[in-house]
């Protein structure tokens, strides 16, 4: 299987041969590959050095912690990459924003109306969480649309707040 | 002696007390909320009772609860550890009314630092320096503080007069901001303590936070145990502190000293406590406020001491004498911990809860950690991000740094976001190194590396074989879930015929 992985600017092809093999970008190596108890940690051995990782899955990348640093890697395999390119690569977005709560936690208040204009880096939601209050700012302008959460409210990860359009 | 103690606390902080308790053979009571049931304190002492749902406000700040389950189960004392019922008046004072020792300075003492104006007031008539600011002018309206701050002068801060943990305090850069900043920090300092009373204080530029941990006995000795550097904070709330300070030399360190044990006096104080004072770049320093409890960095202290503070606190609660004199205190080595919180330092530090699957605590020479969590347990968000304290201790200051990273790498975490890569940074920093570094430092010159810059990228191919394989792993496995569905299309019938063959 043959893997197109890219590390912020810098692209990898990577092949797993088998088991125990690998190349990158034609370099074949010897590798051992295994999770520790489970988990997403992995020890990794290759070429005789070894390595450990915490990797775990983003929302749309890998990510990679390594010796105290964090990589956002970009993993496609051959075939994803080639349907890619045969339908001109990604759909255009909506240009909708929605507010996801990036945390559980209790809404001290929106600061925000419907149908207001705002700019880009306005407060649209306070958020409470772990003793501490975070502003939810807006990522660009537009106007404000469907809220749907109030003050006083608890809302779970990842839940909408509301949108911009 | 105490037969029994009642810890007032969860995480970390009533572990370390009931490991005190453990060695001073004295009997232990863990109180918990229903987010804590299989948490390591509950599971740690000798007892344990429910106080009621997972808010602080329902449960760890529930005084009367607590003092009901002390009476009944016949605890001698409290220890109410830091946060929480740890710097109330009333808290205390319904404990002694309760016929419980508890375990800190008296109501009034507790009353007179709780006030930060008060604090300031009685600190000030001592004899102490304190940065200019509102102080002692009470409750003021918004139009009186937009009135004063020109006088104080730009930049400033506005402080919470209840609070603490940075909870309530905004920093002003000029007049125009002031207004909507002394709103929210009004709302929050609300929501914090219940109390929206704000005071305004001048920013000493280039500060560092050094403070003074405090012993005092009920026989009127009263001495200090060195400083603490805790000038590593992002919005006012301490991530790395060190012992010694690498500012302060011998001659300093006895000015504050003996400062700090002024301040204490000056409010009759008995037990454990910290005076807080922000140092200039002249070796100026100024009294900040005073923690009348234990605080969450006091081990760095008792690293480079050799006092155990919690036992230290119980002793003076039992009306024993302080077991060291001034004299006996010889700062040995250094220390520095690092504060290990559920935030992903990559996504500003934003909370992160969920479920620990895995943890792997560093250990080896000068090691410590202090932590209440373990595999299985969960992080909710009712509670501090804190979840572990990784505090080192080195020959030098130099051994520390170097123990401390080779310990960051041990600590593995799974489960939540936590901000070890942040101390990695930090550990790995120059301006740390060297100790040049003030309040300012984490806000305003320190940021993340982040992977888009080359040099920073050490190893991008080992990272990208990593990612590809965990991916390609996974693929394998969802791989073979499809397979096995298409191999029976109903695994009871499968089951049955196997049974049946085997009879």
């Amino acid at each position: 299987m043959k893997y197109v992985t890219t590390v912020a600017n810098k692209e990898f092809t990577i092949e797993v041969i088998d088991e125990k093999h690998i190349s990158v970008n034609g370099k074949v190596m010897e590798v051992d590959f295994e999770s520790v108890s489970g988990q997403p940690v992995y020890s990794m051995l290759i070429d005789g050095k070894s390595y450990e990782s915490y990797v775990y899955q983003g929302e749309e990348d890998w990510q990679v912690l390594l010796l105290g640093r964090q990589y956002p890697i970009k993993v496609e395999d051959e075939r994803e990459r080639r349907l890619k390119s045969a339908i001109g690569g990604k759909a255009e977005s909506t240009g909708e924003f929605h507010l996801k709560a990036p945390m559980p936690g209790l809404v001290v208040a929106v600061t925000v109306e419907e149908g207001q204009q705002i700019e880009k880096g306005q407060v649209l939601a306070i958020l409470e969480s772990m003793k501490m209050q975070n502003e939810l700012k807006a990522p660009r302008a537009g106007t404000v649309q469907r809220i749907k959460v109030k003050a006083g409210e608890s809302v779970e990860i990842k839940q909408t707040m509301l949108s911009v359009v | 002696m105490f037969k029994k103690i009642l810890v007032a606390n969860r995480g970390e902080i009533a572990v370390r007390i009931l490991r005190a308790c453990r060695e001073l053979g004295i009997e232990t009571v863990a109180v918990y909320s229903e987010a804590d049931r299989s948490a390591l304190h509950v599971r740690y002492a000798d007892e344990a009772y429910l106080l009621g749902p997972a808010p602080s406000r329902e449960s760890y700040l529930r005084a009367d609860k607590i003092i009901d389950i002390a009476r009944k189960c016949g605890a001698d004392a409290i220890h109410p550890g830091y946060g929480f019922l740890a710097e109330r008046e009333a808290f205390a004072a319904a404990c002694a009314d309760a016929g419980i020792t508890y375990i800190g300075p008296k109501p009034s003492a507790i009353a007179a630092m709780g006030d930060k104006m008060t604090a300031r007031n009685t600190v000030a008539a001592a004899g102490v320096p304190v940065v200019p600011g509102t102080e002692g002018t009470g409750a003021m309206r918004d139009d009186e503080l937009l009135a004063m701050a020109p006088k104080i002068g730009f930049p400033l801060l506005i402080k919470a007069s209840a609070g603490g943990g940075g909870k309530g305090m905004r920093e002003v850069a000029s007049l125009e901001e002031m207004p909507t900043l002394l709103a929210s920090a009004r709302r929050e300092a609300e929501s914090a303590f219940g109390d929206g009373n704000v005071y305004l204080e001048k920013l000493v530029s280039g500060a560092r936070h050094i403070e003074i941990q405090i012993l005092a006995d009920m026989h009127g000795s009263a001495i200090y145990l060195g400083e603490r550097d805790c000038s590593i904070q992002r919005r006012h709330q301490k991530l790395i502190e060190e012992a010694p300070s690498p500012f302060v030399d011998e001659t300093l360190r006895r000015k504050m000293g003996e400062v700090a044990v002024k301040a204490a006096q000056s409010v009759d104080y008995v037990n454990a406590g910290t005076i807080e004072f922000l140092v200039d770049k002249d070796s100026n320093f100024y009294f900040l406020e005073m923690n009348t409890r234990l605080q969450v960095e006091h081990p760095v202290t008792e690293l480079v001491t050799g006092v155990d503070i919690v036992a230290e606190q119980i002793r003076i609660a039992r009306g024993r004498q302080l077991s060291y004199k001034q004299e006996d205190i010889v700062i040995r080595g250094h220390a520095l911990e690092c504060r290990i919180n559920a935030e992903d330092p990559y996504n500003g530090f934003m909370p992160s809860t969920g479920t620990i699957t895995h943890s792997l605590l560093p250990t080896g020479p000068g090691i410590r950690v202090d932590t209440g969590v373990y595999p299985g347990f969960a992080i909710t968000p009712f509670y501090d991000p804190m979840i572990a304290k990784l505090i080192v201790w080195g020959e030098t200051r130099g051994q520390a740094i170097l123990r401390m990273r080779r310990a960051l790498e041990e600590y593995r975490i799974v489960g939540v976001r936590t901000n070890i890569p942040f101390h990695q940074t930090m550990m790995d920093s120059h301006r740390f190194m060297a100790g040049q570094y003030d309040t300012r430092f984490v806000e305003e010159r320190f940021t993340m590396p982040e992977v888009e810059h080359d040099q920073e990228m050490h190893h991008p191919e080992i990272a990208a074989v990593f990612a590809t394989l965990a991916a390609h792993h996974e693929a394998q496995r969802s791989a073979q879930f499809v397979m096995r569905n298409e191999r029976d299309t109903s695994n009871w019938k499968w089951v049955g015929r196997w049974e049946r063959m085997h009879r």
